[in-house]
């Protein structure tokens, strides 16, 4: 009892804290706080102005703070609450990725002008198919409850991005995805498919953080501790058995290949971005994706750079694969949102490359790809949501036949998205490929290289495929129509198509601050 | 006046974007609005011409496009001979289909939308040729490839069309991978991608690096070129409009290919082995071409493998190096001229014969439409070498330059340009003798659309681009070639043109024995499509094309003994290979690729069992993979 | 968690152990095996988590033989004691017998599974028995140090070096807690929701009802129960109103008759008449 009365008595240090540094993240996720006491204490119908404010306020709060913050921080960036954060100009460069993302996705889930009370459903507590679902069908109200939930996840993703040790990772990991399950759930139409879709992202989820966590477990085993820097400094010495080492990593790998849609680990990938509510699978693909790649550039970049000629033959693999399913699966895809999902693992493949490269080019050219990737990808999802037909979304790729003639303006600018995925000229999406690639060849990854050309070659042939139904078929007679997008939506559809045309003719800025700084290590 | 040179390439991506996105509120003008700008550009191309010195290539960076740590890429514009050739009749020839197809077009509903993708075509082409490096050239490469695939599928509601488009699009992509391949690894040898930077550091690199580059733009050339063994698009490229054969097709876009080997000059200089492949390339495809075009009752198709064969002579030229980049971009520009001139008269004949293109439904049209038969006479006779015309000069050049050759390559590729040279005069003295002469077989039969022929004279927006691009074609030989005019202008480009001095054949035989083959070809081909047709009988049904074409292939014992089963023995095998071989390889591929995308999907079951079952699959494989790569 | 992993990783090291801890090893740990297992192949799920629960005793007293008490107490009282209970309460309300089909209907599946599934095990115990194999034995723990595995020493870090994880934490509580809401709660006041008891009198008494009393359910007899058979008022004859409409759609024919039979407006037989209607016998062979 003496040794207890004796621990009390010497008070423990409270870690010192860069206020200043994590105030983006603070404020995102004060934010959803505060919209979950709006849940509770506003009356309803004022919930859905109430939070469309308080997130847009807290969005952008959050990027003035990191904008301010930006400015003065030291270039090679900074660790703050006993290390568990890093602070360093990737994270901040990711910050800015998922902040400007996450405004576009909320723009597309505040709006309500496409289908009176928004994509979500007024009361997913009603089961569906029953009376009062039906009668609901009708109802302008929404689950606002998807406004805190979307900051959560955001704020769950910057704490992923800056995470420098394994066990605030997984807790981050835990904090982006709980969210994600939730608001996949909850779309209007199409509601058991919206549920399934939950149901099995909540499931393969929850194995692959399994995973995680036992290869975390492994890892500290062999280092003795979770945070990066101790695994790295474990790697140099010699006197440990690299088993541990290895198999945790492998499982490590796992869980975070598995948020990125990476293949082999992308089933969830399609079905769940069908399944989604639009608005959901465009934060998804935007912003999962952004995070997912930032926490795996840092753990690889930093806990395990000097074991990378072990795990590199692995990766090459896996990246392989993922190409090889996105590319040859999307040629048969019917269904204009599968294909999009496809066209993701394909480019989590192609991302792969940037973030095994680990050099400053291969760091600068995949967060320059996640970036512009995130925003043609966000657009692509927008428009989607506009072509409709009586039960909703018309995503059967036969409802896009003869777009083109129905509404041009709508034909154009997904071709224009569509030529970014598939990275022709001038769209951000080739400079991206460009950079990538160009960084993986001067490591010494040039078959690699040559693959990756070769299955974007056949990629872009169904994102070709899409843009001739929209231009060279008839249009069917009982075919969808097109919203008038209102002006959140408009706004959305405009920043994604605007940035991915900004950084397809000036990419220069965006890869100056993507390449300003390297991982902060201790 | 060099410093503003990118309103050459803003012009036409100005209209692009006023007729694209403009939609049905400029329908009215737009077609005109199409060709001003057009115009305009070639207006400050032809200013630029007479008012700049080209002695040295002049480099101007507009902006940085992707400068990332040790990867600096500017988006600048290179002036020099060979980009300013480039840029005349790119705009030159582009303007006159621009004008013609105002007339071709005018039926159509989308022409404003048509008009659009020529401008959006033009811009792109412009790029490819102004852009001072390999990236910006890329650029403009896609683009264009983008433009010729939605022309290519211009009549959606052909299936044919649409297969066509795709088609191309395909193997295009195959050249295209070429390319980039070609541009990474000058990335990762040179560190740059400017032509500047890359022809200075080209020679520091190690030998093997600058074979598989010059092999890498190689294949991309042959990709956009349609040469072996990525042709088989270009024929089925001709499902697209007339105007869109004739200008991408025919004179600019497909012959990007030899504008890249010419531009890279540098690279090539340094190895003999990628010239040699060119050589053999270009070589092999200008027969190939030239055999397939005597198998062909399709007017656009005849005239799409002669484009093939034709461009087969460029690549042979620019293959041989210093003796022959000038003598490629000349007959480059002679056969903008004249196979433009012979696409757009067959367009006026399609046109008038209500987009027929079978010639045995056509015969005798010199009388119904004289200025096309005159126009199309010229670019005839310029393409098959006669004497002193356009065609005569640039190929016999060719063919001279390759007889040049030392040893086999002398007869081997000098042969083989002189014995297409016969087959040319060959398929399209058939063509014009099927098409004007003759008899009048589209009195007694009806279009596949079941009307009625009736043949008359286009209108005079559509015959004057005809009559220039003719007039083009009978001087343009001459004032490019004569006194090495265009070998000069080009030298600080491409290098001074070499002559060879120890060739298999002394210069002085091989234009006269040129003549005398093109002519035996000619004369074969009057002796069965001209002199046999008064002795075919009448046809009575509308099966008659087969039975007329067994009667003149058999009809003549001799020919069949000496010259006819031989010649289509070779022609049913180069049929065969094109289809079978490279279309079997190119749909083969495509099927392969569809059906492993159909077993595939089976495994996305949609059960989550499954699901998690491939992910635990791909976790054993992971870590195995890991523990055996740390332990073996 | 983290000083888990550090007693998992070192507990097959330690070479110097002693014979008591190594029989409750040995006694424990096929439990705690044939618990996971008892899991996945038991058929119904309370056994499953009845096993589970075996499972999580036996890694609670290993965690305690450990030296590790408050891993080990927490795992009883935390794991075993509310969240295995809470699966067993959501279990009974869900019904015991409710079970999923198991019949397999993916080809292959299985089989598949099995194997992948031993491949995972086989991979990771040979990796594990490799490292674990040439690893230095760690000082046993003491929990009366600030480093030993006790509340105190987790306490600690949780305040400090894991100060930002652990607060990180209640975001993942709140997801979880308003998710639970979004999912299951249903507005009942709303428009659209049920009323309550009291509303719907009030209501019935304002007059938005046709009538403030309840209507009369279906007659119910020695004969029947179904609530297709009409229930009769004092008169003897049919309430109209317990006649449910749906039912009364299906056989219509049927209830015409019952309700003319009850009602006693059936055409009985003529006494002046030689035989019965015809009308009537035809209605009892359609009834």
């Amino acid at each position: 009892m003496n040794v207890f009365l004796a621990q009390q008595a010497d008070r423990i240090e409270l870690p010192a804290i860069d206020y200043a540094a994590i105030l983006p993240m603070l404020i995102i996720l004060g934010a959803a706080c505060i919209g979950v006491l709006f849940e509770a204490f506003l009356p309803k119908h004022q919930r859905w102005p109430g939070q469309v404010v308080l997130t847009l306020l807290a969005i952008a709060a959050a990027g003035v703070a990191l904008g301010a913050y930006v400015g003065g921080s030291p270039a090679e960036g900074t660790t703050t609450l006993s290390g568990t954060l890093s602070i360093d100009r990737p994270a901040l460069f990711l910050w800015g990725t998922l902040l400007a993302l996450a405004l576009g996705a909320v723009l597309l889930i505040a709006d309500r002008s496409i289908e009176p009370g928004g994509a979500f459903v007024a009361q997913a507590g009603i089961a569906p198919g029953t009376v009062q679902d039906r009668a609901q069908v009708g109802s302008t109200g929404m689950q606002t409850e998807v406004f805190p939930l979307a900051l959560f996840a955001l704020g769950g993703m910057m704490a992923f991005c800056s995470a420098n040790d394994l066990l605030t990772m997984f807790i981050a990991l835990e904090v982006l995805s709980l969210p994600l399950y939730l608001m996949c759930g909850l779309a209007r139409r199409r509601r058991l498919l919206s549920q399934e879709a939950a149901v099995k992202y909540f499931l393969l989820g929850a194995f692959a953080s399994a995973f995680f966590l036992y290869g975390l477990a492994l890892l500290y085993g062999y280092a003795g501790s979770v945070k990066l820097a101790d695994i790295a400094n474990a790697t140099a010495g010699t006197d440990r058995s690299d088993t541990l080492l290895f198999a945790g990593l492998g499982l490590l790998m796992v869980g975070l290949l598995f948020k990125g849609s990476v293949g082999p680990f992308h089933t969830w990938t399609p079905d769940v971005y069908q399944g989604a509510p639009t608005p959901v699978t465009a934060f998804m693909a935007a912003c999962t994706k952004v995070a997912a790649f930032g926490g795996m550039l840092r753990v690889l970049t930093v806990a395990f750079e000097s074991t990378s000629w072990e795990w590199r033959g692995v990766l090459w693999g896996v990246a392989i694969v993922s190409m090889l399913i996105g590319a040859v699966l999307g040629l048969t895809q019917t269904d204009v949102k599968r294909m999009i999902a496809y066209s993701s693992i394909a480019h989590a493949g192609f991302l792969l490359i940037g973030t095994m490269a680990l050099t400053e080019d291969g760091l600068s050219g995949t967060l320059f790809y996640l970036l512009a990737y995130g925003f043609t990808t966000l657009a692509a999802f927008g428009v989607i949501s506009l072509v409709r037909d009586s039960t909703g979304e018309a995503t059967h790729l036969s409802a896009w036949a003869g777009l083109a003639k129905r509404s041009p303006l709508l034909a154009a600018v997904f071709t224009f998205l569509l030529l970014a995925l598939a990275g022709i000229p001038l769209t951000s999406g080739f400079v991206g490929k460009f950079v990538v690639f160009s960084a993986a060849l001067s490591d010494g990854m040039a078959p690699l290289v040559v693959i990756a050309l070769v299955f974007s070659a056949v990629a872009a042939f169904f994102y070709l495929r899409v843009v001739v139904l929209m231009y060279f078929s008839e249009p069917a007679a009982d075919g969808p129509t097109v919203s008038v997008p209102g002006a959140f939506t408009t706004a959305a559809i405009t920043l994604g198509v605007a940035v991915t045309l900004l950084l397809g003719v000036l990419p220069a800025f965006a890869l100056d601050w993507a390449g300003a700084g390297g991982f902060a290590i201790s | 006046m060099i410093a503003s040179s990118w309103l050459l390439v803003a012009f036409p991506a100005l209209g692009a974007l006023i007729l694209l996105a403009g939609g049905k509120r400029t329908d009215a003008w737009g077609h005109l609005l199409g060709c001003a700008t057009v115009i305009a550009s070639f207006v400050y191309g032809l200013v630029l011409f007479f008012s700049t010195s080209f002695d040295q290539a002049s480099d101007t960076t507009l902006y940085s496009w992707i400068p990332v740590g040790a990867l600096q890429v500017d988006f600048g514009l290179r002036i020099d001979a060979l980009s300013v050739i480039f840029v005349l009749l790119i705009t030159g020839v582009g303007a006159l289909i621009h004008i013609y197809s105002i007339g071709y077009m005018s039926d159509d509903a989308n022409r404003r939308r048509f008009f659009g993708y020529l401008n959006l075509f033009v811009a792109s082409m412009l790029i490819l040729v102004l852009g001072n490096s390999f990236v910006t050239l890329y650029l403009g490469w896609e683009g264009v490839g983008l433009a010729s695939y939605l022309l290519i599928g211009w009549y959606q509601d052909r299936p044919t069309a649409a297969t066509a488009a795709k088609k191309a699009f395909l193997m295009n992509r195959v050249g295209d991978v070429g390319l980039a391949l070609a541009i990474f690894l000058m990335f990762k040898y040179i560190g740059s991608t400017g032509y500047a930077e890359v022809f200075a550091g080209i020679g520091d690199i190690p030998p093997a690096a600058i074979t598989a580059i010059a092999l890498l733009l190689l294949l991309g050339a042959c990709g956009k070129s349609g040469q072996f063994p990525l042709q088989a698009w270009l024929p089925d490229a001709m499902e697209g409009p007339t105007p869109v054969s004739a200008l991408i097709h025919a004179a600019t876009m497909v012959t990007a290919g030899v504008y890249l080997i010419a531009r890279a000059a540098p690279i090539y200089n340094l190895t003999e082995d990628g010239r040699l492949v060119v050589t053999i390339v270009g070589a092999f495809t200008l027969l190939l071409g030239s055999i397939i075009g005597c198998a062909y009752d399709d007017i656009k198709k005849v005239l799409a493998y002669s484009t093939v064969s034709q461009i087969g002579y460029m690549m042979l030229a620019v293959g041989l190096g210093p003796f022959g980049y000038a003598l490629g971009i000349a007959h480059l520009l002679t056969h903008g001229f004249f196979k433009a001139g012979l696409f757009l008269g067959a367009g006026s004949v399609m046109h008038a014969m209500n987009d027929e293109v079978d010639m045995r439904k056509f015969g005798g049209l010199r009388s119904k439409m004289p200025i096309t038969f005159a126009t199309f006479g010229l670019g005839y006779l310029a393409i098959i070498g006669f004497p002193f015309l356009s065609g005569f000069f640039t190929k016999d050049a060719i063919i001279e330059a390759a007889f040049g050759q030392e040893g086999w390559r002398g007869w081997v590729f000098g042969g083989a340009a002189l014995l297409a040279a016969g087959i040319t005069g060959f398929y399209m003295t058939r063509l014009v003798l099927l098409t004007f002469f003759g008899k009048q077989r589209w009195r007694e039969i009806k279009s596949s659309d079941g009307r009625d022929f009736h043949p008359h004279e286009s209108p005079t927006v559509m015959t004057a681009p005809m009559i220039v691009l003719a007039v083009g074609s009978v001087g343009a030989g001459a004032w490019l070639i004569l006194g090495d005019r265009l070998a000069d202008f080009l030298a600080p480009a491409v290098g001074p043109l070499a002559e060879s001095e120890h060739g298999v054949l002394p210069h002085a035989i091989v234009p006269w024995l040129t003549v005398l083959i093109s002519a035996l070809g000619v004369g074969l081909a009057w002796m069965l499509f001209g002199r046999k047709e008064t002795a075919v009988e009448r046809p009575q049904n509308v099966a008659w094309p087969v039975r007329a074409a067994r009667k003149d292939l058999y009809g003549n014992a001799l020919n069949e003994t000496l010259v006819a089963t031989p010649s289509l023995w070779a022609t049913r095998f180069a049929v065969f290979l094109d289809n079978r071989g490279v279309d079997g390889a190119v749909n083969g591929l495509a099927a392969a690729l569809g059906g492993g995308s159909g077993r595939m999907r089976r495994l996305q079951t949609g059960f989550v069992r499954s699901y998690a079952l491939s992910m635990l699959g791909g976790t054993v494989l992971i870590v195995a993979a890991l523990l055996m790569v740390r332990f073996s | 968690m983290t000083p888990t992993a550090l007693f998992l990783a070192q507990a097959g090291a330690d070479a110097t152990v002693s014979t008591g801890e190594a029989i409750s090893f040995w006694v424990l740990a096929p439990i705690a095996v044939a618990g996971a297992l008892g899991m996945i192949f038991a058929r119904n799920a309370v056994h499953s988590a009845l096993w589970l629960v075996l499972t999580m005793l036996s890694l609670g007293m290993l965690y305690l033989i450990q030296q590790a008490p408050f891993l080990g107490f927490t795992q009883i009282i935390v794991y075993t004691g509310a969240i295995m209970m809470l699966f067993l309460f959501v279990l009974m309300m869900v019904g015991r017998e409710s079970s999923d089909s198991v019949v397999e209907v993916l080809r292959g599946q299985r089989l598949a599974a099995a194997i992948l599934g031993i491949g995972v095990a086989g991979v990771l115990a040979g990796a594990l028995t490799r490292a674990l194999a040439d690893v230095t034995p760690a000082p046993p723990l003491d929990p009366w140090t600030p480093e030993g595995g006790a509340a105190g020493g987790l306490g600690r870090l949780i305040f400090s070096d894991y100060l930002f994880p652990f607060e990180l934490t209640s975001a993942l509580l709140i997801t979880a807690a308003m998710g639970a809401m979004v999912l299951a709660f249903t507005d009942r006041h709303g428009k659209t929701g049920k009323r309550s008891q009291r509303e719907l009198v009030e209501a019935r008494f304002r007059g938005e009802y046709e009538r403030p009393s309840p209507k009369p359910g279906p007659g119910v007899f020695a004969t029947s129960n179904s609530v297709a058979t009409p229930a009769l008022l004092p008169d003897g004859s049919v309430a109209p109103e317990s006649l449910s409409e749906l039912i009364e759609s299906t056989s219509a024919a049927k209830l015409s008759g019952e309700r003319k039979q009850v009602a006693g407006d059936t055409p009985q037989p003529d006494a002046h008449s030689l035989t019965g209607s015809e009308e009537q016998s035809e209605e009892r062979e359609n009834s």
